[in-house]
């Protein structure tokens, strides 16, 4: 019987005809509203952000307005196309997005330009993209093709071979992101693979052995001098931010000046006087959220925050109802993506995590990072999509690991 | 572990993490809302104070003397500037001042980083244009307005007007300026300007821009303009301080080109004083000091040549208004000795002195001689007073000595009431007291050479002829003079008639008019002027220079003194108020070093008595 099954899904010409129209494609409709007013709703605020001082040198006020909302259109265009194939399809083919993956991480740099230190930015002549932001769906991807149960393996056991087997895919991701230097990426890179590790049921051994081995490394490449003590100084400014004002606490201390002063309903819509005048650095990209508290207060931020987290728990709910492992693991993958950054990032701006410059998915100002987070959530709503129905929720949930 | 306990503990771990977000963002932006408000308005505020026009000032007749123009002045935030060597180079080059010099009043400045530290006041058009043309390149600097000083009668009056200028550190630091000042500011340094520097200031307005990161303006929140300062309307007569000066100038000049008696020598005359007071209620009319400077030097900064120039001991020191600096008075000071020796009865109406030229009151060891080695005889007060006999007062100082010297020194306490040894009270900063010598003065000065702290009888019989330790001001004189003028109404000189605020309302200065009553014998003061009356009539010491006055139909009482000063050439002095019988002016005339008050001093006085009275035309 599980044969058969696999075959069916395993069939492309069954997936098209699915596809056209044999069966009713049924969306999870709350999951698809909540990302499309959250990305709707970052389009509008990267305009408030930058309608009275245009950075970047452009003069039209709603240069990054349209841009954004082009590549709004674009995520939603890809959303769409990959509604169409049935991610089961990927699973044996994931060596593709794989080698995509760490040829566009390689390619970069190569070819790449540097942007605040790190070369992380390609130009593709009509517009530059950010390999890394990509690289992260390549890498769930793989890690899901490479963890996922086949039927004959126990459940909650996963084989050592491989958790090697991921845990070098992984790093050789991780070290490609190192290398441009972008330490921030790095890190959701690596918490996306132990997150999954965790959720893939392997041993907590190899979860521990997985932390164990980073901090080891993080440790060595301190001492051995290839993270520098300054580097680190800044990421950890954020725990006495009122020392360095001036340097590297700045952008810090004016984030926290401008959600401060936001309140409880925040100055109004346009009305953020101190993100719009710049005092808030990269305010429309890594600091998006500064220009949220300071025009909507905790009210807006509140609503954000709320919507992702509805968002990351859909992913996590979407996962845990996946009739299979790939598609369990590569939404929870996601899921995990969505969560680092927002805890990562919002955190940063309100002073209660390191300085790392990562984008706020949805939200702040950005092509590759929109998009890849609409690739993200194409997946997901694939996983929804293409679940097997159970008769009882109940009953399918516990048997989930056993039917695998 | 199942993947549904897996995945319960991911769900948890994201409600924690959402939770613990939500909650610091409460305390953020609920909690502490106001106060990062508050650091938000704060943060982007800055505020620029607009210079307000300093008040005018007027002469006794309305007519301007001094105003203030607005100029463009060149400043910068040192916080700013200083990060960009290139810009220091540019604005250097624009301004004409070595970058090496701005970047040290930069550093130097130790001012809040808020402040602005001004660069050069006065530029021109041209450099404007270019500074605010390159103003990208140029970050932290500023074109200011402010207003600096005019002076429409160019050096007249100098020493009373004063000059302005920038605030210095020191100041700023002090009490007195604790105020409204900020670096930049213009404020009266001497004279009137600095004496009524709180009237003339005005208030400042200010600008309350929103700024961006860069310091750049991107909105005005508040604006307050400035208020403009009061006016001065002074009791000098412009016109009278021209002839003053002119006059003082002019005598000067010619008591250069004579030489001292049986020698080459010339006179050096180094500077000299002129006091015009209204002899109705101590008005003053003109002050002139020689030599003069001009005030207009310093607005906008003076150069380091005019300042050397200014202080060069060759100059005799421009800056120093010699009517209110203390010379010995010599003979001009009898009269206060004849008031003295008719109050307490040394000397009365009609009684006599024999002079022969020497007199030996002291003892034989010590003989005293008259100005006049061939003695003036026998004379009665009246004629001691036209002659200016020395050994007359002497026996008058040496009787208020001998009278009761060692209860209370008599000649000190007229020598007080008269005004001397002590201020004025003029509407002036740096008066000098003067100095009346006296026992306990004596003890004091003297203390290292305790054979010198013994008072003498020779003291007071030297002090009676105003030499020895007494010293007194030109402007101190012409109160005593006033006095006796006025018959004991003392009135306290002063120059400012009128303030007027900037809406045209009047306020009363405070010095104006006020006055005591040192309650003196009206005759003897009649004595006195009698003797006074003669010192310009025939056969008086200034008989030469007023023998073409009108003295018939103008009597002026005056008194000459020649002072002779250590290892100096002798000080001329000529004190004198007319007419007599209804007086109306006072003129007092100190030259340094230019021999005989009767032959030096007097004709200041009669020229300007002349124009006065309007003789010349």
């Amino acid at each position: 019987m599980y044969n058969s099954n696999e075959k069916k899904y395993d069939s492309l010409i069954d997936d098209l005809s699915f596809s056209r129209g044999r069966r009713k494609i049924k969306f999870d409709i709350l999951f698809l509203l909540a990302v499309l007013i959250l990305a709707s709703f970052g389009v509008l605020i990267i305009y408030s952000a930058t309608r009275s001082l245009v950075p970047g040198g452009v003069t039209d006020p709603q240069y990054y307005l349209k841009r954004q909302a082009i590549f709004l259109g674009a995520g939603v265009l890809l959303f769409s196309a990959l509604q169409f194939i049935n991610y089961r399809r990927i699973k044996d083919l994931w060596w593709i997005p794989a080698i995509i993956g760490l040829l566009s991480l390689g390619a970069v740099l190569v070819f790449g330009y540097e942007v605040h230190g790190s070369k992380s930015w390609i130009d593709l002549g009509l517009f530059p993209i950010q390999p890394s932001e990509f690289a992260k769906i390549f890498m769930i991807i793989t890690l899901s093709a490479i963890l996922s149960k086949r039927r004959s393996e126990k459940a909650n056991h996963i084989s050592f071979k491989k958790v090697i087997f991921s845990g070098v895919a992984a790093v050789i991701f991780i070290v490609l992101v190192l290398l441009e230097p972008d330490f921030g990426t790095a890190l959701i890179f690596l918490v996306i693979f132990i997150g999954m590790l965790f959720i893939s049921g392997a041993n907590f051994f190899y979860v521990l052995a997985a932390l164990a081995i980073t901090a080891g490394g993080f440790i060595g490449a301190l001492q051995m001098g290839i993270i520098k003590q300054y580097q680190l100084d800044r990421i950890l400014i954020f725990l006495r931010p009122e020392v360095s004002i001036g340097g590297a606490g700045y952008n810090l201390y004016q984030s926290k000046i401008a959600i401060g002063s936001g309140g409880l309903t925040g100055k109004g819509l346009f009305l953020g006087v101190n993100t719009n005048l710049n005092y808030v650095p990269e305010h429309h990209t890594d600091f998006i959220f500064s220009v949220i508290g300071e025009e909507l207060g905790f009210i807006g931020g509140f609503f954000v925050i709320a919507l992702l987290g509805f968002i990351i728990w859909k992913c996590f709910h979407i996962a845990s109802g996946s009739d299979n492992s790939f598609g369990m693991l590569m939404a929870s993958g996601v899921g995990f993506m969505l969560l680092i950054q927002v805890v990562i990032n919002i955190g940063m701006t309100i002073g209660i995590m390191p300085i790392i410059g990562i984008p706020l998915p949805f939200l702040s100002s950005g092509g590759s990072s929109l998009i890849s987070t609409f690739f993200g959530m194409a997946l997901v709503s694939n996983v929804y999509i293409y679940r097997e129905e159970r008769r009882d929720h109940e009953i399918a949930y516990d048997d989930f690991s056993d039917e695998i | 572990m199942s993947s549904s306990i897996r995945f319960k503990i991911i769900i948890y771990l994201v409600i924690g993490i959402l939770a613990a977000l939500l909650l610091r963002l409460y305390f953020l932006q609920v909690i502490s809302g106001e106060i990062f408000a508050e650091m938000a308005s704060e943060n982007i505020s800055r505020r620029t104070s607009i210079a307000a026009p300093r008040g005018n000032i007027y002469d006794r007749n309305g007519k301007l003397i001094v105003k203030s123009i607005p100029v463009s002045a060149i400043a910068a935030q040192p916080h700013i500037l200083l990060q960009s060597d290139e810009a220091i180079e540019l604005l250097g080059d624009y301004l004409d001042i070595p970058a090496a010099d701005i970047r040290e009043k930069l550093e130097n400045s130790n001012i809040s980083y808020l402040e602005r530290v001004f660069l050069k006041t006065g530029i021109d058009k041209p450099t404007m244009i270019r500074i605010k043309e390159n103003s990208d390149r140029l970050p932290g600097v500023e074109i200011v307005d402010i207003y600096l000083r005019e002076y429409n009668y160019g050096v007249l009056g100098s020493h009373i007007l004063g000059y302005t200028g920038e605030i210095d550190r020191e100041r700023l630091a002090s009490e007195l300026y604790s105020g409204d000042y900020s670096g930049g500011d213009q404020i009266g340094l001497t004279g009137l300007e600095e004496k009524y520097e709180s009237m003339l200031r005005g208030e400042k307005g200010e600008i309350v821009y929103e700024v961006d990161p860069i310091g750049r303006p991107v909105r005005v929140i508040e604006e307050r303009p400035p208020v403009s300062g009061n006016d001065l309307y002074l009791t000098i007569d412009i016109d009278l301080q021209k002839i003053t000066e002119e006059i003082l100038f002019d005598q000067i000049m010619k008591v250069r080109e004579k030489t001292l008696k049986n020698s080459d020598e010339h006179y050096i005359v180094p500077g000299g004083a002129v006091v015009v007071l209204s002899a109705k209620n101590g008005e003053v009319l003109s002050i002139a000091s020689f030599p003069t400077y001009d005030p207009g030097i310093f607005s906008g900064g003076i150069s380091p040549q005019d300042w050397a120039h200014l202080n060069d001991t060759g100059n005799y020191f421009p800056l120093n208004n010699r009517a209110i600096m203390s010379y010995a008075p010599g003979s001009v000071f009898k009269v206060v000795t004849a008031y003295s020796g008719l109050e307490e009865n040394i000397v009365s109406e009609y009684s006599t002195t024999t002079c022969n030229g020497i007199w030996y009151g002291l003892g034989s060891d010590f003989p005293k001689l008259c100005w006049r080695k061939s003695g003036h005889g026998s004379l009665s007060i009246r004629a001691a007073i036209k002659n200016s006999c020395d050994i007359y007062f002497y026996t008058v100082g040496y009787g208020l000595f001998v009278k009761m010297d060692n209860i209370e020194e008599l000649l000190q306490k007229y020598s007080k009431m008269f005004g001397f040894g002590q201020k004025t009270g003029i509407d002036l900063p740096s008066e000098d007291e003067g100095r009346v010598p006296d026992r306990e003065w004596k003890k004091e000065y003297f203390a290292d050479r305790i054979e010198n702290t013994v008072w003498f009888p020779g003291d007071t019989v030297n002090m009676s002829i105003g030499q020895g330790d007494l010293l007194v001001t030109p402007l101190q004189m012409a109160v005593a003079y006033s006095t006796i003028a006025n018959r004991g109404i003392q009135y306290e000189p002063h120059l400012v008639k009128e303030i007027r605020d900037p809406y045209g309302d009047v306020h009363i200065g405070g010095a104006a008019s006020s006055w005591k009553d040192i309650e003196l014998n009206e005759y003897y003061l009649e004595i006195i002027e009698d003797g006074l009356d003669m010192v310009t009539g025939p056969g008086g010491t200034a008989a030469y220079t007023f023998r073409n006055f009108p003295t018939g139909q103008i009597p002026i009482a005056g008194k000459t003194g020649t002072v002779e000063v250590y290892g100096k050439q002798d000080y001329a002095w000529f004190a004198s108020y007319g007419p007599i019988g209804n007086p109306e002016y006072i003129v007092v005339v100190m030259l340094e070093q230019a021999g005989g008050g009767g032959s030096n001093a007097s004709p200041i006085a009669e020229k300007i008595y002349r124009y006065l009275f309007g003789l010349d035309q």
